[in-house]
C-alpha cells in the first residue's frame, strides 16, 4: 500500500511539473518581414488613481488606433500595443515592467510618476527606456533610462515664478509667496524647487503648509497663511484639495485680493466644478499641453477620435497629455526604424536612435515642442499660463520654458 | 484671538460630521457586535448614488435625497441578510474580514459603473459664509453639524422609548436573553444595519457637498474611527461628543502645534495620535462600557 | 499531522519529526530541486511573480504568527513593512553597511517597532488593538514622509542591490534563490515555534488569555514576543522588497496591503504553517490572471465599453474573499486537510 501510494505521489508531482512547463515561454520567433513594432503601455486605469488612468489608457490607445488605421503604422509598419492596468499598485507594476522587458518589447509609456518609481530600477538596470507623461526629478535626474514627456512640478513652480515676476508683481522688493502642498510628490516637487530657487528669483518663501487628498476643510491652516499676509498663495496638488483651500480663501475673504496659482495637477475642469466657476474666478495655473478646442493641427483628429470611442472623456486634460504620448511614441519609432531599418530594433537602438534623436517634434502643435537635449531627460521643457476666466481655462501666455534645476544631492 | 474662535468653530463644525459617520459605526456594533470596516465605502457608493440622482438623473434635491435614503435602506438590508446572515455564530475576525471583503467590492461597483472618479454635486446651500464675531463659517458646515444633532436626538429617543429602539440595545446587551425573550434577533440586525446605512449616507452626501465625491470620502470613514476609538465603541453619547473634539484637536494642532513644531503635516496625524493616547489611558473610550471578562 | 494507517513510532525523533514518511521525505526532496532549479524552467516573467510570492509569503507568515497563533489581531502590516524596508535602505545606501547588516538590522528594528506598537495589546484586544495598528500604520507612514533627511520623504529613495560578499544579486535569477533561501527558512521558523513552548504559549493566548494567564503564562512577555516576531519577518520582508524593487517611495505600503494581508491569511487558513503559502499564492495568481488576462481579453473583445471591465478585478477580489469566508471559514490549509485525509481514506469515507 506504501508503495503505490509513493508511486501515485510521484506520478502527481510529475503531471504537475508538465503543467509547470506550460509557464515556460520565451519570446516566440519572429519571421522576417512586417512584424510589428511593439511598445507596452501601463497605465493605472483602476485603484487610487483611476481617475487619471482610466482616460490617459483610453488616449494611448485611441491614438495608436488612428496612426494604425489612417497613417498606416510608421514607414508602413503596424504597432502593437500591451496595454496593462498597474492599479497604482508598485508591485504589479513591477511585474508589469519585467514583462515587457522578458517579452522583448522595445520600450514602455507610463502616466504616473509614482508608478514610474516602482518600475524605474528594474527598467535602468536592464537599460529598458521609458516614457513617463507625469515626471517628477528623481526619475529623470540622475538621467538614465526614464524620460519625462512634461516638466514636473518643480519646474511649473520655476515657470509660474518667472513669469508672476515679469506680469503680476508690480509692487517694490520682493513678494511674499505661501505655498500649500499635497502630501506626497506633487506637493513635495514644487517645494524642493521652491526652497532651490526663490532666494536666488527674488521670491520671499513666507510660509510652507501641507495637505491631504482627502481634506475637507483647510480654515486653519488659511488662517495661518492670512496671518502673514502673502502677496501669492501657490498651491501644488489634484482639483479636489486645491478646491476646497481656494474656497476657504474666499471664505476668510483672502481672494479675491492675493494671486493665486496652481500647478498642472490641479488646474483642470474639476477644479472648476468642484469649487464653482464663481470662487476660481481669476485663478492661474500652469498645463502643458493645449486646452480642448483650441486651434492646432492636432486637435481635429483627437476630437474625431474621442468622440467616437470615449465621447464621456472629451473635454479631459489628461486625453491630451496620453494624445500626445502615443504620437511622440510613435515618432520615436519612425526616427529609429527611418535610421536603423525595423529589422534590427532593439531597446538600445530605440534609445539612441529614437529618443535621443527627438529635435523640434510639434506634436501636432497639442504640446509644447519635443526636444531631447544631452543630459536633460525632460522632452518637453515647456508649459503655458492659464487663468481660469467665467468658467473656463484661458491661456495667456504662449510656451514658456522651463530650465533645468540642478537639485543638490 | 480670532485665530483661535476661528479655529474652535471650524474643528467643532468638521467634527460633527465625523460624528455623524460614526453613530453609524456605533449603531452596528451596539446591536450586533460587528465592526463594520466597509463604512467608508458605505459611504462613497451613497454619494455616487446622490450624484447619479442628482445630476445623471436630474432630480430635484429633495427627491433625489429620498432616492438616495430608500437606496440606502436597500443596501443595508441586502449586506445583512446576504453577507452577514451566513456567518452568525463565527468568530468575529471573520465577520470583520468579511466587511474588508465587502469594502473591496463595494469599490469595485463603485469604479464599475462611475469610471470618471471625480464628481460634483450640485450646490445645496448657500455660498456665503456666516460670521460668528471675526470668525467665519461655512454654511455648509453649520447645516452639517446641525443636521447631525439632529439625527442624534432622534436616534436617542428612538433607543430610549419605542419597543424596537429598546429591544436593539437589549440585543446589544446579551443575545440570547433576547431570543428567550422572543424577540426576532435576525430582524434586529437587519434594523441596525439599515440604519448604519442610512446614516452613512447623509453623512456621505453632506461631506461630498463640502468637497466633491472623490475616493478620499473612504479616508475620512478612517477618521471616524478614531472619532469611535475616543468616545468608546458602544456609546452614542460618545460618538457625538468624541466628533467635535477630534475636529477641533485637528485644527487647533494644525494652528498651533505646526507652528512650535514646524513639521508642516501635522494635522493628518493628529487623529492617530489621539487613538494610541487614548488606548494607553482609556481603552474603552470617554464613554464606553468597560467590559468585564470572565473566564 | 495525520499519519497514514500502519505508521508506528518507536522513538520519540520520530514521533515529533515533521516528514514521518517516506512518501513525504521524497516529495519534499522533489519540491526542493523544482524549487531550485526553476530558474532553468520558467521565464522571467513567472520567476518574478515567484519572488513577489516568496516576499509576500515571509510577510504573511509573520503576520500568521501574530494573529492566527496570538489572536492579536494586526491591520498595521504593511507600516511594519515599510520600517523594515527604509531601515535596510537607509542601513546599506546611506550608512554604507553591507546588505547582511541590513536584513538582520530591517528585521530588528521593525521587531523593535511593533512591540512599541504592540504595547496596547496589553490593555485590550479584538477590533480596539485593530484600531490601534491602523494607527500606528499612519504615523510610521507619517514619519517616513517626514523625515526627509533619512528617508528622502515623499521624493523616496534608491537602494542599492543586495550582495552577499562577492555575490552580487542583479539579475532575476540570483534574486530568485536569495528570496526563495529565506521564504524557505522562515517557513522552517515558523513551523517549528509552533511546536516550542512560545508557540504553546502563543496558542493559550490566543484561545482565552485569561486562562492562559492563570496557567502561568506570562501574557507581557508573550504578547510582547509576539509582535516582536511578526513584525521581524515583516521587516525582512520589507527589506528584501526594497533590494528586489531598487527604489522605495512612502506610496508602495498601502493601509490596502495591510487589508490584503489580513485577508491573505484568512482564505489560507489562520493558525496554521500552510495557510500563508496558499492564501498568497491564491491571492497573487489571482491578481495575475485578472491583471494580465483577463482585463486585456474582456477589453480586447468590446464588449462593454471601455474601463467598465477595469472594475472588475477588485469586484472580484472582494467577492473571493467573502465566499471563502462564508463557505470555507477555517481557510484553504483546512480544505487540503480534508482532502489529504479523504485520500488516505479513499474508498472509506472516515
Amino acid at each position: 500500500m506504501k508503495n503505490i501510494k509513493l508511486i501515485l505521489s510521484l506520478l502527481l508531482a510529475v503531471a504537475f511539473v508538465a503543467l509547470l512547463g506550460a509557464c515556460k515561454s520565451g519570446p516566440t520567433t519572429i519571421d522576417p518581414g512586417k512584424k510589428p513594432l511593439k511598445i507596452g503601455m501601463t497605465n493605472p486605469i483602476t485603484g487610487a488613481a483611476a481617475e487619471k488612468g482610466a482616460p490617459m489608457a483610453a488616449a494611448n490607445l485611441d491614438a495608436i488606433e488612428y496612426i494604425n488605421n489612417e497613417l498606416g503604422g510608421v514607414s508602413g509598419q503596424k504597432i502593437e500595443v500591451l496595454s496593462l492596468d498597474n492599479g497604482y499598485d508598485a508591485a504589479k507594476a513591477v511585474t508589469i515592467v519585467k514583462r515587457y522587458i522578458d517579452e522583448g518589447y522595445l520600450f514602455f509609456t507610463c502616466a504616473s510618476s509614482g508608478m514610474m518609481t516602482a518600475m524605474m530600477e528594474s527598467a535602468n538596470r536592464a537599460s529598458f527606456p521609458g516614457i513617463v507623461a507625469f515626471s517628477a526629478p528623481n526619475l529623470t535626474q540622475p538621467p538614465q533610462h526614464i524620460y519625462g514627456q512634461t516638466p514636473d512640478y518643480g519646474d511649473d513652480w520655476v515657470a509660474f515664478a518667472n513669469y508672476y515676476l515679469k506680469n503680476i508683481w508690480k509692487g517694490t522688493g520682493k513678494p511674499k509667496m505661501a505655498l500649500h502642498l499635497l502630501n506626497n510628490s506633487t506637493g513635495a516637487g514644487a517645494k524642493k524647487a521652491a526652497e532651490a530657487k526663490a532666494s536666488e528669483m527674488g521670491i520671499d518663501l513666507v510660509i510652507v503648509k501641507e495637505h491631504a487628498a482627502t481634506t475637507s476643510s483647510e480654515i486653519a491652516s488659511i488662517t495661518e497663511i492670512k496671518a502673514k499676509s502673502p502677496d501669492i498663495l501657490y498651491i501644488s496638488s489634484t482639483p479636489a484639495p486645491t478646491a476646497v483651500i481656494i474656497k476657504n480663501a474666499k471664505e476668510l475673504g483672502m481672494y479675491p485680493g492675493i494671486t493665486i496659482a496652481s500647478g498642472h495637477a490641479g488646474i483642470t475642469k474639476a477644479l472648476v466644478d468642484l469649487a464653482g466657476a464663481d470662487v476660481v474666478e481669476g485663478v492661474y495655473g500652469v498645463y502643458p499641453t493645449v486646452q480642448w478646442g483650441e486651434n492646432v493641427p492636432g486637435m481635429a483628429k483627437m476630437t474625431e477620435y474621442v468622440r467616437k470611442n470615449h465621447p464621456n472623456y472629451e473635454g479631459n486634460a489628461d486625453y491630451v497629455v496620453s494624445w500626445s504620448q502615443s504620437l511622440i511614441a510613435a515618432e520615436i519609432l519612425r526616427l529609429a526604424v527611418t535610421e536603423t531599418g525595423a529589422d534590427k530594433l532593439t531597446p538600445r537602438t530605440i534609445e539612441e536612435q529614437g529618443f535621443m534623436k527627438l529635435k523640434d517634434f510639434g506634436v501636432g502643435g497639442l504640446h509644447g515642442p519635443v526636444t531631447y537635449t544631452p543630459g536633460d531627460n525632460r522632452l518637453s521643457k515647456s508649459v503655458r499660463v492659464l487663468q481660469v476666466q467665467k468658467g473656463q481655462l484661458i491661456p495667456i501666455t504662449g510656451w514658456i520654458d522651463a530650465p533645468l534645476i540642478q537639485y543638490a544631492k | 484671538m480670532a485665530e483661535l474662535l476661528q479655529f474652535v468653530i471650524t474643528g467643532i463644525a468638521v467634527g460633527m460630521v465625523y460624528a455623524l459617520i460614526a453613530l453609524g459605526f456605533v449603531l452596528v456594533w451596539k446591536s450586533s457586535g460587528v465592526a463594520n470596516l466597509a463604512l467608508g465605502q458605505i459611504v462613497l457608493l451613497s454619494s455616487w448614488i446622490t450624484y447619479a440622482a442628482l445630476v445623471q438623473m436630474g432630480l430635484t434635491i429633495w427627491i433625489g435625497f429620498l432616492v438616495v435614503i430608500i437606496f440606502a435602506v436597500f443596501l443595508g438590508w441586502i449586506i445583512e441578510r446576504v453577507f452577514l446572515r451566513p456567518l452568525i455564530a463565527q468568530p468575529i475576525l471573520s465577520l470583520i474580514t468579511v466587511t474588508l471583503g465587502l469594502a473591496y467590492f463595494i469599490q469595485g461597483i463603485v469604479v464599475f459603473l462611475w469610471p470618471v472618479s471625480v464628481a460634483a454635486l450640485p450646490r445645496m446651500f448657500p455660498v456665503e459664509p456666516i460670521r460668528i464675531g471675526p470668525a467665519v463659517v461655512s454654511q455648509q458646515y453649520l447645516w452639517a453639524a446641525a443636521i447631525s444633532l439632529f439625527l442624534f436626538i432622534v436616534l436617542s429617543l428612538f433607543f430610549r422609548f419605542s419597543r424596537m429602539g429598546i429591544a436593539m440595545r437589549a440585543t446589544a446587551d446579551d443575545q440570547r436573553a433576547v431570543q428567550a425573550c422572543g424577540i426576532p434577533v435576525t430582524r434586529i440586525f437587519t434594523l441596525s444595519w439599515i440604519f448604519a446605512c442610512v446614516l452613512a449616507a447623509v453623512g456621505g452626501v453632506l461631506m461630498s457637498s463640502i468637497g466633491g465625491v472623490t475616493f478620499g470620502l473612504v479616508e475620512t470613514g478612517l477618521k471616524s474611527f478614531s472619532v469611535v476609538i475616543l468616545g468608546g465603541l458602544d456609546s452614542l453619547l460618545g460618538a457625538i461628543i468624541g466628533g467635535p473634539i477630534i475636529g477641533l484637536a485637528e485644527n487647533l494642532g494644525d494652528g498651533y502645534l505646526s507652528r512650535i513644531i514646524g513639521w508642516a503635516g501635522i494635522k493628518e496625524i493628529i487623529p492617530f495620535f489621539i487613538i494610541i493616547i487614548v488606548m494607553f489611558i482609556k481603552p474603552y473610550g470617554l464613554f464606553g462600557e468597560e467590559r468585564v471578562e470572565r473566564i | 499531522m495525520d499519519l497514514p494507517a500502519g505508521t508506528r513510532n518507536y522513538r520519540y525523533a520520530d514521533d515529533m519529526a515533521i516528514f514521518r514518511t517516506r512518501t513525504q521525505k521524497v516529495l519534499l526532496a522533489l519540491l526542493f530541486i523544482l524549487l531550485f532549479t526553476a530558474p532553468l524552467w520558467m521565464n522571467r516573467t513567472w520567476l518574478g511573480v515567484a519572488n513577489l510570492i516568496g516576499i509576500t509569503i515571509i510577510a504573511a507568515t509573520g503576520l500568521n504568527i501574530l494573529t492566527g497563533y496570538c489572536g492579536q489581531l494586526s491591520i498595521g502590516h504593511a507600516g511594519f513593512i515599510a520600517v523594515g524596508a527604509y531601515t535596510s535602505a537607509v542601513l546599506t545606501a546611506r550608512l554604507g553597511m553591507p546588505f547582511i547588516a541590513g536584513l538582520l538590522g530591517s528585521g530588528i528594528i521593525a521587531g523593535l517597532v511593533g512591540m512599541v506598537f504592540g504595547i496596547p495589546s496589553l490593555r485590550v484586544k479584538g477590533f480596539y488593538l485593530a484600531i490601534s495598528t491602523i494607527a500606528a500604520f499612519f504615523i510610521i507612514i507619517w514619519v517616513i514622509t517626514h523625515w526627509d533627511s533619512m528617508t528622502g520623504g515623499y521624493m523616496g529613495m534608491s537602494v542599492p542591490q543586495a550582495s552577499l560578499g562577492p555575490i552580487s544579486f542583479k539579475s532575476e535569477e540570483s534574486q530568485f534563490f536569495l528570496i526563495m533561501g529565506v521564504t524557505v527558512l522562515t517557513i522552517f521558523f515558523a513551523k517549528n515555534l509552533a511546536r516550542t513552548r512560545v508557540g504553546r504559549a502563543f496558542v493559550a493566548i490566543r484561545d482565552n488569555d485569561l486562562a492562559a494567564e492563570v496557567m502561568g503564562v506570562n501574557l507581557f512577555r508573550y504578547k510582547l514576543t509576539a509582535f516582536f516576531i511578526g513584525c521581524f519577518l515583516a521587516g525582512i520582508a520589507g527589506s528584501l522588497r526594497a533590494h528586489y524593487t531598487g527604489f522605495l517611495s512612502h506610496e508602495f505600503f498601502t493601509l490596502t496591503d495591510s487589508i490584503l494581508f489580513v485577508g491573505i491569511i484568512i482564505i489560507g487558513g489562520l493558525g496554521t504553517t500552510l495557510g500563508p503559502i496558499l492564501g498568497v499564492v491564491f491571492i497573487r495568481l489571482l491578481d495575475q490572471i485578472l491583471t494580465h488576462q483577463l482585463v486585456p481579453f474582456i477589453e480586447g473583445t468590446k464588449v462593454l465599453p471601455a474601463g467598465f471591465a477595469s472594475g472588475i478585478a477588485p469586484m472580484v477580489f472582494g467577492l473571493a474573499i467573502i465566499l471563502f469566508l462564508i463557505l470555507e471559514p477555517h481557510g484553504l490549509a483546512h480544505r487540503w486537510q480534508l482532502f489529504k485525509a479523504s485520500y488516505r481514506l479513499w474508498p472509506f469515507s472516515y
